[in-house]
């Protein structure tokens, strides 16, 4: 295989093992517990931005050469930023929710959030001091560069395990929420909230368990992304992102794990990272343009026809006294 | 159940209004062991608001519940039902996306894994305390003739199978008190019947149960204590044959 093929298809798995955490931390609060998130993608930027201040060092004023402001530099060693961009993720979800989750039903929350989401490019576009306005940060070094002797497609193969390694711990995170009694609770809250209530559950510690642990998983996408592109600034993060995110769950089958990774390689990848590698045509900005018109459009077909995606939620059956293994899954 | 029949529940004096309207004005009742109580009452009486008010889903403007001696007024739902306080609704409020089995498996108390760290624990800790109780809630299907429903979708169930679904989700949750809004609204005369049978079955038991009913011929089979509500108020307590005699309750239902 070529250098240039490997780039390529390294830079694609990179992207998809951060469209998929991003995924699943989505399903985790849309899917499983019924969350309208419209906020998503900010929990993903605070993510970025806190893993790349982290390894970014303290920020140098301009008169020693520093062309970048941001709040709180340090120089952590890989992993801790992203650990820490996990943990800012799930703090910043904790404040949110504690004011959404807890008071506002489902309608009146996804206003809200959409309206967060907004306030916060806002903020961290206009001030300048705190994640440097809308330039962005960049030229974050890139984790263990300094530390192996590694030609460059063989340092994209390592971030590709890299990737591949932070993704399985999510997962795993992931699956025992959903494989769980607590996976069948925030179900039934899901689908009726005060029956659940009526039954002893309580329904606001749950909503806001999955809204931080969406939130931490993906302020651990975005760093993973930062990581990998060094640079990050508000048009990363916009909230049209976050539309493409519930498009990938909504096709790949809310509620399903794996239907929601099928839903970020249909999404998310083939359509927006795959296709920056194709050659333009048309006026400048038509490819762009048409992606989020195939994002939308893909999002109301299935709501229309398929609304429980490619791969719907599984139907939980759990066998007779005498065998062992519980529960026996099948599609449903 | 003990000889003393102590009230299970007494409600002292409660109010609530709802911009203006007084929905419930100053009702006070006692709901005994070991029995049905009956709530009943024309349309707009309270007895629903009342109910919702033990039930925890709404806060009293004034007045007190307590439940088993304690003081319970306006605490949430949640809690209300870990107290053992559990509600069945008027309008079907089944968990349409998980199967029968899973809507009587949410209902178990006090679960294993159903938190994060227990659930981190793994399968190995969670997963005998959930075969057991699958055990438990096929009985419960078996006793109500809905095995055969047992991995249909609860969203797929006919109105009186919901109806089954609601009473089997609320006796899974280990009910000491069982309130019941209307059990049988809306379902089919046999159905109806069946319903009533399985209530005299759990009073049988000693399960203790407040219910609303509009069919006073049911009321008068299964209730042995009768609150009567109206505008707001308790306007007769006792026995059905007390409750025929009474004049305000004849003319709350004849005017009402």
């Amino acid at each position: 295989m070529s250098v240039a093929w490997q780039f390529y298809i390294s830079t694609v798995l990179i992207y998809l093992g951060v469209d998929v955490m991003a995924c699943w931390g989505l399903n985790l609060q849309f899917g499983v517990a019924g969350l309208v998130n419209f906020a998503f993608i900010i929990f993903q930027a605070a993510g970025a931005y806190t893993a790349a201040v982290l390894t970014l060092g303290p920020a140098k004023p301009a008169s020693q050469g520093g062309f970048q402001q941001y709040l709180g530099g340090a120089h952590w060693p890989f992993p801790l930023p992203i650990l820490a961009a996990g943990l800012v993720g799930g703090l910043l979800a904790a404040l949110v929710s504690g004011v959404t989750v807890r008071r506002l039903r489902s309608d009146y929350e996804a206003m809200v959030m959409l309206v967060v989401s907004l306030i916060a490019t806002s903020v961290a576009t206009n001030q300048i001091g705190l994640v440097n306005g809308p330039n962005g940060l960049a030229l974050v070094p890139k984790p263990l560069a300094t530390l192996v002797g590694l030609s460059p497609i063989g340092y994209q193969w390592l971030f590709v395990g890299i990737t591949a390694a932070i993704a399985v711990c999510v997962y795993w995170l992931v699956h025992i929420v959903t494989s769980s009694p607590l996976g069948r609770t925030l179900r039934a809250v899901r689908d009726n909230e005060q029956a659940a209530a009526a039954l002893g559950k309580n329904v606001t510690g749950l909503r806001m368990l999955a809204f931080i642990l969406g939130g931490v998983i993906a302020g651990i996408s975005g760093a993973v992304l930062v990581e990998f592109i060094s640079a990050w600034s508000p048009g990363s993060w916009l909230y049209p992102e976050t539309f493409v995110y519930f498009t990938a769950v909504i096709v790949g089958g809310a509620g399903n794990n794996l239907g929601v990774t099928v839903g970020a390689l249909l999404v998310p990848v083939a359509f927006l990272e795959a296709t920056r590698f194709l050659p333009q045509f048309g006026p400048a900005g038509l490819i762009d343009a048409l992606q989020w018109i195939v994002v939308g459009v893909l999002a109301l077909v299935f709501l229309w026809f398929w609304p429980r995606g490619v791969i719907p939620e599984r139907r939980r059956r759990f066998p007779m006294a005498a065998k062992d293994e519980v529960p026996v899954r099948t599609g449903g | 159940m003990s000889g003393l029949s102590a009230p299970v529940l007494a409600v002292q004096d409660l109010h609530r209004e709802f911009g203006g309207v007084h929905a419930v004005n100053g009702a006070s009742f006692t709901v005994p062991p070991g029995r049905i109580t009956g709530l009943i009452g024309p349309n707009g009486a309270g007895k629903s608001t009342a109910l919702n008010i033990i039930a925890g889903a709404l806060k009293p403007s004034a007045g007190t519940v307590s439940y088993q001696g304690k003081d319970v007024t306006a605490l949430p739902s949640y809690r209300m039902a870990r107290r053992g306080i559990i509600r069945t609704f008027q309008l079907s409020s089944e968990f349409a996306a998980l199967t029968v089995l899973e809507n009587l498996l949410v209902a178990a108390p006090a679960q294993r894994g159903e938190t994060l760290w227990q659930a981190a624990l793994g399968k190995w800790y969670w997963r005998p305390q959930e075969r057991a109780l699958v055990e438990r809630a096929r009985q419960l299907m078996a006793r109500f003739d809905m095995s055969a429903k047992e991995d249909e979708y609860a969203g797929n169930l006919s109105g009186g199978q919901k109806r089954l679904l609601e009473l089997m989700r609320g006796l899974m949750a280990n009910p000491t008190l069982l309130l019941l809004d209307e059990p049988m609204a809306g379902v089919n005369p046999s159905l109806a019947r069946r319903i009533e049978q399985h209530l005299a079955d759990l009073v049988g038991e000693g399960l203790t149960m407040l219910m609303i009913e509009h069919e006073l011929a049911v009321v008068e089979r299964l209730c042995d204590s009768i609150v009567v509500m109206a505008q707001g108020r308790v306007i007769s307590e006792g026995t059905m044959a007390d409750i025929r005699s009474d004049q305000e309750v004849l003319d709350a239902y004849l005017i009402g």
